[in-house]
């Protein structure tokens, strides 16, 4: 009984204790930051030639989906440790991570410590496009650009003029790949499968069925699964006996490598178009040699026959000793198109920044070329890759 | 198609039967829901599918293990979560709410070990497929299928025709009775938790073997299936376990093939809301 | 006037739904029914409430109000049957019910399945709109807009809070709040005494969904999009923490439990990656040494008798 009231006591000393330092750090960390928040300046530090910005990198990198955020702050940091290194003299850029968990609330929280507290001058992130339409809002009602680098549903750009994004929307992604695989293999008829509880593999599956109807195939049938399921085969007994020319799947790798693992099991012959989420390097790893022949469109490939691709192929390789998927080929992009802007507009100011951004042509990053249209809409081209011997190689 | 999908749904049937065992053991002694159940046997397995690829452990070893870790994690969460929960008087849910503090441990602590990916199991003898007739069964499927009614009536005669089996009962009956009468009723309370655990760590495995992978969050969702499982075989029966858990399976494999898959997860769970408004305790339980 | 910047504000705001979620989940628990419904009942809030006030244009609060209205029927539908079982039946029934939701929410078209509703008018904006009507703005403040939303933001949330405490706190003087008492006690002795068992048990129940139903409805116009996987499983295991961990006795013990469990990941930054192990341990841990919560009414008992000084201390806690 002692016992347990030490304990008792103890713990309760421990919450108390833990909870009153959080008020007041709460409490002193504002006006510690100096700078007021009311003006919309992030006061850089303007010394002659070469000024300071901080950019804040808002990811997962907890929780089930952390592998992606993960991957995003590799490719921003691989771009900073360069950056700073050819701007020497000119440009100083520090960034600072905050963690959303993959929930909206933490993301709001976020871009609002960003802007409020730390003076951002800019925004990279959320990562998921949930977060991005829960925190973009925000960003744009503080006038303070946020940069989606793995956004890809519809109605991002439409926010506001402050919301930008390199990660090309499946509706441009999608049906290059499907153009080109369903021309060269004469495909006539589509079965669809897709995770039904997901907002980016949903988005990506009305992308594939409005491709399909405009190219004249014949659809099948739809079915779905959910994240996390592990069981495929009813679903896919349904496919084979549809016997579709060609399977088209949009959902993320995790799930994505086992619904073709499983699909090919079950000797389902189908030409397989995926989504922008197969493009990962696990997917070798999860479905094996049943990967061969998956035709995926993607804006990165590591494989790209490119001086530039290669070299940071070469450079993220020797840093993590493991090759960069788009998450962080696009982060990596991201903050070089900062830099340029930011170099362009000659000062950390947000608004500067945002028109620097708005203007922004054929700049050649390592997931391909990016232009914005009037409507900030990227505007790019993605490349086809196909599985082929534990790899993707464009496919021709 | 209908015979495959038949199939199908066996398979998928007796993983859920066989995690609704470990749900019931537990409750049939304990008289409470081990919401930590399913997390418990799907870190097993991970300890076993790795030791599998990283380590090139035959699966025997990979076996042992799972069922070892499972049960070692059986006994700590009788030890911190259970236990002291048995002591004083405290209001009967709060195990359920420890069991769900231990559950979320679990499989955050998964997150962080092992990572959130799915992990592919390795092809075993359990891979290799033949045709019989229009139907195409896997080996694992037949093993599966077999190792739960292996374990289901060997289970229901342990505990109906041993002496064991008559001190788990007599403490699931009264448990302050059965101390008086000279059983060691927190021992059975270990053996109980422990054998669950265990047992889970066995389906773990299986149920990688069948799906040729594992994800961490698959804790979870299965042991959300199995707790349906439980709830509409009634509460505290094995044979009603074994038999929902096949009834389960091929509904949910037939919502599928006949109907709408994306209402699939809805199965479950609108069969048990159905099931306690007509027969609330179950389709093999008794009346309480 | 630094400290008024929107993290903060945002931060409190959100401390301040929390304490309205455990607040619901505490009258649940008050007869000593565990649901784990709750996600489930805040969704139906979120999109009714959405719905309405997306596409029918109706006045946001009212809108608001009709999804924990909804709610609440709900909540009568699927309690009437299920209360009259052992707890442990309402705890499971609630469980697969919030799957159920979530999984309906998934398929509906006005939902917009996985995508959501998203670009919904802010609790902020909608505020500020009324003010400006007033002929208050941002400017004649001296402050920026988002600074002036958030503040209104978070000062109609206050209020709503200190109202549904009130309320909670008159409610537990109450005869009413003694018959909850009294079945969390032993529901037995309770039915022999001749209290409604199952009449107060169903109100409980009701009262903790129709609040959950409004706390959906500000999530969504705080959050301005929402999307079924916002109210998983996991915001289950979320909700149930700030109660049980802060105290099932007194409604103080809940409202501690949020406001901890809230401030702790957002001081705690850099740490907030392992946030859900620490409640999964802190649950644990809670359950072996206090399984009534950190603080019950001895807690308040002791330190009423420390601080005789303190009268002002608030009422309604014996």
């Amino acid at each position: 009984m002692k016992g347990n009231s030490i304990s008792k006591s103890l713990l309760s000393v421990l919450l108390g204790t833990s909870l009153l330092v959080g008020c007041s750090s709460g409490a002193s960390n504002p006006s510690s930051t100096g700078a007021a928040p009311e003006t919309n300046n992030a006061a850089p530090t303007e010394s002659a030639g070469e000024f300071t910005a901080k950019i804040g990198g808002v990811f997962i990198l907890s929780g089930s989906s952390a592998a992606y955020g993960e991957a995003q702050k590799k490719g921003l940091d691989l771009a900073l440790e360069e950056l700073n290194e050819t701007n020497k003299g000119k440009l100083k850029i520090e960034i600072q991570y905050e963690d959303t968990g993959g929930k909206k609330e933490s993301a709001i929280n976020s871009v609002n410590k960003l802007i409020n507290q730390d003076n951002v001058v800019a925004i990279i992130g959320p990562t998921l496009s949930g977060e991005m339409l829960a925190a973009g809002p925000v960003a744009n009602e503080a006038e303070t650009p946020i940069f989606g680098i793995s956004n890809t549903v519809e109605g991002i750009n439409d926010i506001g003029e402050f919301v930008f994004r390199n990660s090309l929307p499946e509706s441009i992604a999608i049906p290059t790949a499907m153009k080109q695989a369903i021309e060269k293999k004469g495909s006539k008829t589509a079965a669809f499968i897709y995770a039904e509880n997901d907002d980016f593999s949903v988005s990506g599956f009305q992308t594939m069925k409005k491709t399909a109807e405009e190219m004249g195939l014949q659809n099948l049938g739809e079915t779905t699964f959910a994240i996390g399921d592990v069981d495929f085969s009813a679903q896919l007994t349904k496919i084979k006996q549809l016997n579709p020319d060609v399977l088209l799947v949009s959902a993320l790798y995790k799930e994505g490598s086992m619904v073709v693992k499983k699909a090919r099991e079950l000797g389902i012959n189908s030409l397989i178009v995926g989504g922008n989420g197969f493009n990962n390097p696990k997917v070798f790893e999860i479905a094996g040699p049943a990967a061969e022949g998956l035709i995926v469109a993607t804006p990165f490939s590591p494989e790209k026959q490119d001086e530039k691709v290669q070299k940071f192929v070469k450079a993220f390789e020797a840093k993590y000793g493991s090759k960069p998927d788009q998450f962080a080929a696009q982060a990596y992009d991201s903050l070089y198109i900062m830099s340029q802007s930011l170099l362009a507009a000659g000062t950390a100011d947000r608004n500067a920044l945002r028109d620097e951004l708005a203007k922004l042509k054929d700049f050649e990053g390592v997931s391909g070329k990016l232009s914005f249209d009037e409507g900030r809409n990227p505007i790019g081209d993605a490349v086809v890759v196909e599985a082929k011997d534990g790899k993707f190689v464009p496919f021709e | 198609m209908f015979l495959q999908q038949l199939v199908n749904g066996l398979t998928v049937g007796s993983t859920y039967s066989l995690i609704a065992l470990g749900y019931t053991l537990i409750f049939g002694v304990l008289g409470i829901i081990n919401m930590a159940h399913g997390q418990v046997f799907i870190f097993g397995s991970f300890v076993g599918l790795i030791l599998m690829t990283s380590f090139d452990m035959p699966i025997a070893v990979a076996f042992i293990a799972s069922i070892v870790v499972s049960g070692i994690l059986g006994l700590i969460l009788e030890f911190t979560a259970m236990r002291p929960l048995r002591k004083k008087n405290v209001p009967h849910l709060a195990s359920l709410i420890s069991t769900i503090g231990f559950a979320t441990l679990l499989e955050e602590g998964m997150h962080k070990l092992f990572g959130a990916d799915s992990r592919a199991f390795p092809d075993t003898v359990g891979s290799t497929s033949f045709q019989l007739g229009a139907v195409q069964i896997r080996a694992v499927d037949l093993i599966i299928l077999g190792i739960s009614i292996i374990l289901m009536v060997v289970l229901h005669f342990w505990i109906n025709k041993t002496k064991v089996g008559k001190a788990i009962r007599a403490t699931a009956e009264n448990t302050e009775t059965a101390s008086v009468l000279g059983i060691n009723t927190n021992m059975v309370i270990v053996t109980t938790v422990v054998l669950a655990s265990s047992l889970g760590g066995i389906a773990g495995m299986l149920i990688g073997m069948t799906y040729s992978a594992l994800i961490p969050t698959m804790g979870m969702t299965l042991g959300f299936k199995g707790l349906a499982v439980l709830i509409l075989g009634g509460v505290g029966s094995i044979p009603g376990a074994m038999i929902c858990g096949l009834i389960l399976g091929v509904i949910e494999v037939f919502t599928v093939a006949y109907g709408a898959s994306s209402y699939r997860d809805a199965v479950a769970f609108g069969l048990i809301i159905l099931i306690l408004l007509i027969r609330p305790q179950g389709l093999f339980g008794r009346k309480a | 006037m630094d400290f008024l910047n929107p993290y903060n504000l945002q931060v409190i705001t959100f401390i301040v739904l929390n304490c309205i979620l455990a607040i619901s989940i505490f009258i649940t628990l008050a007869t000593g029914q565990l649901s784990l419904g709750h996600a489930g009942f805040m969704s139906i809030g979120a999109y009714t409430s959405s719905i309405l006030s997306k596409n029918a244009d109706m006045p946001l609060f009212i809108a608001i109000l009709a999804g924990a209205l909804m709610a609440g029927l709900i909540a009568l539908l699927i309690g009437a049957p299920t209360l009259k079982l052992h707890g442990l039946y309402l705890a499971i029934a609630t469980l697969g019910f919030g799957e159920v939701v979530r999984v309906i929410l998934l398929n509906m078209k006005i939902t917009n399945g996985a995508l959501g509703i998203t670009g919904l008018k802010s609790l902020g904006t909608y505020l500020y709109d009324w003010e400006k009507m007033l002929g208050i703005t941002a400017q004649s403040l001296g402050v920026t807009v988002p600074v002036i939303k958030s503040l209104s933001t978070l000062v109609f949330m206050l209020l709503l809070f200190l109202l549904i405490l009130f309320l909670t706190l008159r409610l537990n003087s109450s005869r009413l709040g003694r018959a909850f008492e009294a079945i969390r006690a032993d529901e037995t002795a309770a039915r022999a005494m001749g209290i409604q068992v199952n009449y107060y048990k169903m109100l409980a129940f009701i009262i903790g969904s129709v609040l959950a139903g409004l706390c959906g409805g500000l999530f969504a116009h705080i959050t301005t999009a929402i999307t079924p996987n916002d109210f998983n499983y996991h915001k289950v295991v979320e909700i149930l923490s700030f109660a049980v961990i802060g105290g099932t006795e007194v409604v103080w013990g809940a409202l501690f439990g949020a406001i901890a469990l809230t401030t702790l990941p957002e001081v705690l930054r850099g740490l907030a990656e392992y946030k859900m192990i620490f409640y999964g341990a802190i649950m644990v841990l809670v359950m072996a040494v206090r399984p009534r919560g950190l603080i019950g009414s001895d807690t308040l008992q002791k330190l009423f008798r420390r601080n005789k000084k303190h009268n002002d201390q608030p009422k309604g806690v014996e």
